[in-house]
């Protein structure tokens, strides 16, 4: 069997297909930018105070409405419901989403609230250390703007108030608000109604301390975040656009594979499961959460993007452990073990720690595990642990890959005592195994800046007339950015049709053609996609 | 002095201001709203200065500089400040027949009547916007001499704000800065009809609508219609370029643009993390408007550092002082002395401090030395009957007990 395509491959065709995944790099960050708007919008709400009029409780949940026909008894402030004597277990919080006169959609995909209060600082009634809000939500959708509200979720659910106050505690500053974190309230994974509501009750009940000490509220609001249509749209269009090419070249790549007479070697192994795992985050079943009301799509979605990355870090290293051009056998999964199970303890971590918090929210949307203590130690557990696992996979893979390039220049000294057509040839490769190398770094650098760029910039730039997506081109350009990675990766790879010998033989002369039979023979595990593998076993040889 | 002039030039009174305002109704009458008020801005300008080109060769600058200052008196005479007092301003009544109600609110000038035409709903939010900044301008003056009481519904604060004063600066930017948060509020409780996905805000080649791209900043909204409204009444005047009116005109739309700068500095950006996992892979992150109160404090900061400006031959606002920095789009200024606010007068409208409370201990601005302006205090013995040892719940309940206190209250003669 010759190397990959890649070694056999001239400068020239190399360069010219680096020239076009370069293009369809750039026009994959274009799409973002520049057709796509941004990925998510936030959207204000603030909490209509309305009366709960009903004596006693009658049968069956009553929706208050914020505006709009059979809308409710609304106060403007709590010192007209002081003036009538209204308690303040008869008051509701009311939000409709969207805004009038809109309707949600689902291409919006998911539906995320935060809640914020509005607390105004009284000298006397102050907020307590500790102070846990209990409120009771309830969550109600309908599809057209006359009919019932049918009930999505109802619960209790306790929030821990971290309010402080910035100016002096002084008589002089009452009426200043506190300035409280954002609580999490809501998490919806399928938009599949036009109209939601959400009715917010604060109950007080002073012998069970629920609601005492959580100082004089003036407003609820809510964020409402989701994901933008037009985005979803791109971003779909991409998926369906992504699936057959990578499809394709996978189907390619493995044809190549079985053709050859010796079996599959791990990295041709691991590219393949690589490929897999591209197609399965590829594979645009989000088309369904349009016709289908899947609560599950977003745990889904974290799942197929989980399998990813732990296959492609678990690539990574298998990826350097077969350069390491060192005498030892590997091409085992088992001898990578020690680099491998971080990673796969690291994501089973982030896996359990998101069956917590999204799992649990399929059955209850208002659930957040951050809400409470233990819930809170829990996450940060397993963020930690997972945390603790990245660390130690990138100090085995800084480890392997300096061990790859100190073995690399080891080889370079005894470089001149060969025949100077096979020395060309080693140099070459050489060069191309770092060509590859530097991809992957370059690669893993520009999903590292635009992240950085993402999280600094405020998410568009104007540019003329033109306003360029930020965050919209960074998800699309890293998306097509790995994909094009994964595309390149199994075609480079794959085993090339090119009888490498009949190349070598008239460079060298006569006996070398000898040890060149030797070589496949008797190194057969070194029989590797990678003619480095072929040179190292020449070394060992001469 | 300045009423020694009153009478002069009658016969300019009436015909002075009908070339621009004739071209500004026709542009209004032509177009929709947006392009007309837009164009409003452009359309001012040049017809103002060809309008003074042939006033000066007939009557010369003097004439004119007194006969706008005696329109100014009769325009300056209701604000629409006066929205904060109007007990009009129920919501139900705008839906019933809202049109003749815009002509019987008070102290819009005629851009602004026209705005209330089209924007009906906002009418209510502006009057509370007002009515914000009114009560956050007597929190943050409360004391100082001037203490930024109210006189009257119509002028709302009398003839102190005749006076292009640091005070006039202040209170124009205040309320400036009032109507843009309380526009921004409105937008976000949803009561605004054309709020949100305003058409003006889209490009025009993208299709940015709800459903392809989302639509929020509510503050963007609350700016621009600020814009519109607050400043529609000094854009639809014209005076000479090097006149003091004009000056007034250039400070209240710097001030007034100052004011709603306030609001958009200091809005917050809050981000909120949800990629995989909740990690920050992405990250949404939106606007959030500050608490009122910190706007009052950065404008009363602003009021402490505002610069003197004059006009100069160009009809630019320039520095008297012209070592200092020039002032930025977010400093106040002023173009002429505040009046003594010690004694009550008349013509400059001042109330003086007489009756007012002081503390005999401090040494500020609310001491009895400063406020009382050397005339001395009484001095009085009040009870003050005080909640104390109180019960609360988060709305509506509070079970306190009664305390009396007796207090020394000092009162300038």
């Amino acid at each position: 069997m010759a190397g990959a395509i890649i070694e056999n491959m001239s400068t020239k065709k190399l360069v010219i297909v680096g020239i076009v995944l370069l293009l369809f790099q750039a026009f994959a960050f274009m799409v973002g930018g520049l057709i796509a708007p941004s990925p998510t919008t936030a959207v204000h709400y603030l909490a209509t105070k309305c009366v709960d009029n009903q004596k006693g409780h009658l049968q069956g949940r009553k929706w208050f409405m914020p505006w709009g026909p059979n809308q409710c008894d609304k106060i403007r402030d709590f010192d007209e419901a002081m003036a009538k004597r209204i308690e303040a277990n008869n008051i509701v919080f009311s939000v409709h989403i969207p805004l009038p006169n809109k309707e949600m959609s689902p291409w919006f995909q998911f539906m995320l609230v935060i809640l914020q209060f509005d607390i105004a600082f009284k000298l006397y009634n102050q907020i307590e250390d500790k102070a846990m809000v209990t409120i009771d939500v309830s969550l109600a959708y309908r599809d057209d703007t006359v009919s019932e509200w049918t009930e999505m979720a109802h619960s209790l659910e306790q929030r821990k108030l971290s309010c402080n106050f910035t100016t002096a505690k002084i008589i002089e500053n009452e009426g200043r608000y506190y300035e409280c974190d954002l609580l999490p309230f809501m998490e919806v994974g399928t938009v599949s109604h036009k109209y939601y509501l959400v009715n917010i009750r604060l109950p007080v009940n002073e012998r069970k301390k629920v609601n005492v000490g959580i100082g004089e509220i003036k407003d609820i609001r809510l964020v409402g975040i989701h994901q933008n249509g037009g985005f979803t749209k791109v971003w779909f269009a991409m998926k369906t656009f992504l699936t057959p090419s990578i499809l394709i070249i996978m189907i390619w790549y493995w044809r190549r594979i079985t053709m050859m007479t010796r079996p599959p070697v791990l990295l041709e192994k691991v590219i393949f499961a690589l490929g897999i795992s591209m197609t399965f985050i590829n594979i645009p079943v989000e088309w369904f959460s349009i016709g289908f009301d899947w609560t599950w799509m977003l745990l889904f979605g974290d799942i197929r993007q989980g399998i990813f990355y732990a296959m492609l870090l678990s690539f990574w290293i298998i990826f350097c452990g077969e350069h390491l051009m060192d005498q030892t056998e590997r091409n085992r999964f088992s001898m990578y073990w020690k680099q491998v199970g971080p990673i796969v303890f690291g994501s089973l971590c982030l896996f359990i720690f998101d069956m917590c918090e999204r799992g649990v929210q399929l059955t209850n949307p208002f659930y957040s595990i951050w809400a409470s203590d233990v819930g809170t130690e829990l996450a940060m557990a397993f963020i930690i642990v997972a945390g603790i696992c990245a660390c130690l996979y990138f100090l085995f893979l800084c480890f392997m890959v300096f061990q790859v390039f100190r073995n690399i220049s080891g080889k370079r000294t005894s470089l001149p005592a060969m025949t100077k057509a096979r020395r060309l040839h080693y140099e070459g490769l050489i060069f191309r195994f770092k060509f590859l190398m530097l991809v992957t770094l370059a690669c893993a650098a520009m999903t590292v800046i635009f992240f950085i760029i993402s999280q600094v910039n405020e998410g568009h730039w104007h540019w003329g007339d033109y306003t360029v997506q930020i965050n919209s081109a960074f998800f699309t350009g890293i998306y097509g950015m790995w994909n094009l990675y994964v595309f390149a990766l199994m075609f480079l790879y794959a085993p090339s049709h090119k009888r490498y010998g009949d190349e070598q033989s008239s460079g060298d002369q006569g006996g070398n053609s000898g040890e060149d039979i030797q070589l496949t023979t008797t190194i057969t595990h070194a029989d590797g996609p990678t003619e480095v593998y072929r040179m190292m076993g020449k070394e060992s040889q001469e | 002095m300045r009423n020694s002039y009153m009478g002069t030039s009658e016969d300019d009174k009436t015909r002075s201001p009908a070339p621009s305002m004739l071209s500004y109704e026709f542009m209004c009458r032509t177009n929709p709203f947006t392009s007309c008020s837009f164009r409003m801005l452009f359309m001012n300008r040049p017809s103002s200065s060809g309008w003074v080109r042939a006033m000066d060769t007939r009557h010369g600058v003097v004439a004119i500089t007194f006969l706008a200052f005696f329109m100014q008196v009769v325009v300056e005479a209701t604000s629409w400040w006066s929205l904060a007092m109007n007990p009009l301003l129920i919501p139900e009544a705008y839906i019933i027949g809202a049109q003749p109600l815009c002509s019987q609110l008070a102290g819009l000038s005629k851009g602004q009547k026209k705005l209330c035409q089209l924007y009906q709903d906002h009418m209510q939010y502006i009057g509370e916007g007002a009515k914000t900044g009114i009560r956050e301008c007597q929190y943050q003056f409360r004391h100082r001499r001037w203490n930024c009481s109210t006189v009257d519904n119509s002028s709302v604060f009398g003839r102190v704000m005749q006076i292009g004063s640091r005070e006039a600066a202040f209170t124009y930017a205040i309320s400036a800065a009032g109507v843009v948060n309380a526009v921004s509020r409105a937008c976000r409780e949803g009561e605004l009809s054309s709020c949100g996905c305003s058409r003006a805000a889209r490009p025009k080649d993208l299709p940015r609508d709800w459903l392809w791209g989302g639509c929020g900043d509510n503050l963007n909204y609350g700016y621009r219609f600020s814009k519109e409204f607050v400043d529609a009444r000094e854009r639809e005047k014209t005076y000479e370029k090097t006149s003091m009116e004009s000056a007034r005109l250039l400070m209240n739309l710097h001030n007034n643009e100052a004011g709603r700068r306030m609001v958009s500095d200091l809005a917050h950006v809050s981000c909120k993390c949800h990629g995989v996992s909740g990690s920050c892979s992405l990250k949404t992150c939106w606007l959030q408007l500050a608490d009122f109160r910190k706007v009052g404090d950065a404008l009363k900061e602003k009021y402490d550092s505002a610069v003197a400006m004059k006009i100069n031959t160009r009809g630019k606002l320039v520095q008297v002082h012209s070592k200092f920095n020039p002032p930025t789009n977010h400093d106040l200024v002023y173009v002429e002395q505040s009046p003594d606010y010690c004694v009550q007068n008349h013509s400059t409208g001042s109330l003086g401090t007489q009756g007012r409370l002081c503390n005999k201990t401090s040494e500020g601005m609310d001491g009895c030395a400063l406020m009382c302006c050397g005339r001395g205090y009484d001095q009085f013995k009040a009870t003050l009957v005080e909640r104390c040892h109180c019960k609360f719940h988060w709305c509506c309940y509070v079970k306190c007990k009664r305390c009396t206190r007796v207090v020394d209250q000092f009162v300038c003669k």
